[in-house]
């Protein structure tokens, strides 16, 4: 079977894990506008933009000549959790015979888990399988921590576009991993280049560092949110989102005995001001703020697919957090429109409220 | 001859210009339509300028705003390249001091500033619809038959109240032709809408903020006296229009760009009134050096390409050495 999946932050870590276990595997293409289109037309007019673009991912894989679809499921009471389904339907009303596969939360349903782990085996081993995901686990840890790293160099880069070629490069290099031990040689090539990377060396205290939390999608799928790292990265503001795949994995398919993940710490944070899991991440998304609070960021950027439920409510409670933890917090909802010059100038506004804020504090 | 400052706010629906002296006194401000032509019309308002002065004036320093400020800045060559909210903030920070919160609706886009110790502290500007905005007045004012000018004086005039809804221009449009058909005046529409704009721009931009006066009301529909009077009684306090309510964008510009001249010595990057007179023509592009397909924009003036912008990887804007 040749097999692909939604197109969403660093996609090397997705296709490692279907090579490993010697599937073809077809990468969808980068969303571009041709992606968000062919979505936005064989979508309800009133579905979140996610859900959009990804179908118009799955069109384009399946145009490669993917036969196969491999996906995680949405948990918790938000339309998120009817994506699959969804996109079958849709696939299936406009003339695609291919599998879906999704992934729901194991520990909510173990049968199902164990036929698709099935599925996807390929005549492996489970023990074949587990080292797999011990690969490409350790993979997204170490990818993860290079790209935290590169949101801070961005907002320092001499020349501008340096930090988001090393980027490519390292991806590439990461691409061709085959065991434990290519990571770790990976993670030192990719330490190398960041070395390499010229920078302009501003005071501590003159640095800003700005959060992005929200819905995952939005978050972590840069051709879709405007480029937001970059553009803040550009503004001279350094960057860490509320999502990374190693910490997704962390709390959705580590066993608890294996792990504590911080998800855990950040969904407790969140408790005073939000009590019930509303589906999405806007428990998270709530947490987040008050954790970046606390580790004294400077500012959130709080991205929500336009019409979202969850980032609406969590919306709504931004104003109490702001004013208990004195943290300025943006809002911007995130749709088709691609034109930059609104976004340019709330981002900017944003950025000169908060330097004068610090000045203050300073002086 | 006299230093001045320039100020240039290139906005959706207009072009503004004002010229200050070192004390922020307005010496000159213009107001022009921008009629989907950004260049030509800071050009034709440069033009003016120059024709007021005759020489009489030396440019010490330029700042640009608005939605076009990037391309103008590039052209005029402008010492400061600000967004509209911090200008907004800094022009009436700067000639109605204590303000606390500030209204701001233009031609496409509204926004609320809210200040504290002459600092904002908090901003919100509107998203996605265009509802409450000067261009759907000026729509509504061409469907009525009533010149823009006269919407204000005449909301004045109304007698009885009329409900529209302003959640969206198309709900209010349908609801203004009922109403019509009701038999209320053209007037007492009018003053419905002017407070169906009114109660939507609260509820849309003010959500969760709290709204303290003094409140400073600014932007083209300042001149507006129904929306002024709607807002008055929306909020139960007076609310001030400055003097120059329509280019504060502009001042706020010339202010930042005093500012930083005074701050840092340095002497204007200010191209001279000739620069009206090049060629300066702006395109774009499709790289195709990747997957990325950026839509390079590039700037030529004077047959010399001075800006590049929009790819993603620097290699056409590292690509200009100035």
């Amino acid at each position: 079977m040749k097999v692909s999946f939604p197109y969403m932050g660093t996609t090397v870590i997705y296709k490692k894990l279907f090579e490993l276990l010697d599937h073809e595997v077809i990468e969808p293409p980068v969303p571009s506008q041709r992606t968000i289109d062919l979505g936005v037309k064989n979508s309800p007019e009133f579905a979140c933009y996610p859900l959009k673009v990804i179908l118009g991912s799955y069109i384009e894989a399946i145009e490669l000549g993917a036969t196969t679809l491999i996906t995680s499921g949405g948990h918790g009471p938000c339309r998120a959790g009817f994506y699959g389904e969804t996109h079958y339907r849709i696939l299936k009303s406009l003339g695609y015979d291919i599998e879906l596969i999704v992934f729901d939360a194991y520990k909510r349903d173990i049968t199902g888990t164990i036929k698709n782990v099935r599925k996807i085996l390929n005549g492996k081993s489970l023990g074949y399988l587990w080292k797999t995901l011990k690969i490409v686990y350790l993979m997204a840890k170490s990818m993860d921590k290079i790209e935290k790293k590169i949101q801070k160099l961005r907002a320092y880069e001499t020349y501008k576009g340096s930090c988001n070629r090393a980027w490519e490069e390292i991806q590439k290099i990461y691409d061709s991993v085959k065991s434990i031990e290519d990571i770790v040689n990976a993670e030192l090539q990719s330490k190398a280049i960041l070395d390499n990377i010229k920078v302009i060396e501003v005071s501590e205290s003159e640095r800003i560092k700005i959060g992005i939390v929200g819905e995952i999608y939005v978050v972590m799928e840069k051709s879709i949110n405007l480029k937001i790292e970059e553009i803040l990265g550009a503004m001279g503001a350094e960057v860490e989102r509320s999502q990374y795949i190693s910490e997704w994995i962390d709390y959705n398919l580590l066993p608890r005995w294996v792990s504590k993940p911080y998800e855990l710490e950040i969904l407790k944070k969140g408790e005073k001001f939000i009590k019930e899991i509303i589906g999405g991440h806007a428990k998270q998304t709530v947490g987040h703020i008050v954790d970046y609070a606390e580790r004294r960021f400077d500012g959130v950027v709080h991205l929500m697919p336009f019409a979202c439920l969850p980032e609406l409510v969590s919306q709504s409670i931004i104003p109490a957090i702001t004013k208990e933890y004195n943290i300025p917090v943006i809002t911007l909802p995130i749709d088709e429109q691609t034109g930059l010059a609104n976004v340019q100038t709330r981002i900017e506004a944003f950025l000169d409220l908060i330097k004068n804020k610090k000045r203050i504090r300073i002086a | 001859m006299k230093g001045v400052f320039l100020g240039i706010d290139v906005g959706s629906v207009s072009t503004n210009l004002v010229a200050i002296d070192k004390n922020n006194n307005i010496l000159s401000s213009l107001y022009l339509r921008t009629n989907g032509q950004p260049v030509e019309a800071s050009r034709i308002g440069l033009r003016k300028l120059y024709k007021e002065f005759e020489g009489r004036i030396k440019v010490l320093g330029v700042g640009t705003t608005g939605s076009g400020r990037q391309l103008t800045g590039i052209m005029v060559g402008a010492d400061v390249i600000k967004n509209e909210i911090t200008a907004h903030a800094t022009a009436t920070i700067t000639y109605v001091p204590g303000t606390r919160t500030i209204f701001e609706i233009g031609g496409q886009d509204s926004k609320i500033i809210i200040l504290k110790d002459g600092m904002v502290t908090d901003f919100a500007m509107n998203t996605v619809c265009a509802a409450g905005t000067g261009s759907f007045l000026e729509h509504q004012s061409e469907r009525l038959g009533i010149p823009i000018e006269k919407f204000g004086d005449m909301a004045l005039t109304a007698e009885r109240n009329v409900r529209i809804a302003g959640r969206c221009t198309v709900f209010a449009e349908s609801d203004m032709i009922a109403k019509q058909q009701f038999g209320f005046s053209k007037a007492e529409i009018i003053n419905g809408l002017c407070e169906a704009l009114v109660r939507n721009y609260i509820n849309n931009l003010g959500r969760g903020k709290k709204l303290e006066p003094p409140y400073v009301f600014q932007g083209g529909v300042a001149a507006n006296k129904g929306i002024v009077s709607a807002f008055e009684k929306e909020l139960n306090h007076k609310v001030t229009v400055p003097e120059n309510y329509g280019v504060m964008g502009a001042i706020g510009a010339a202010v930042l760009a005093r500012e930083l001249i005074e701050r840092s010595g340095n002497s204007t990057k200010f191209r001279g009134f000739e620069c009206a007179e090049l060629e300066f023509t702006p395109t774009s592009f499709v790289c195709n050096g990747c997957d990325n397909a950026c839509e390079v924009i590039k700037i030529v003036m004077d047959g010399k390409i001075v800006a590049m912008w929009g790819d993603r990887c620097g290699k056409w804007t590292n690509s200009i050495i100035i």
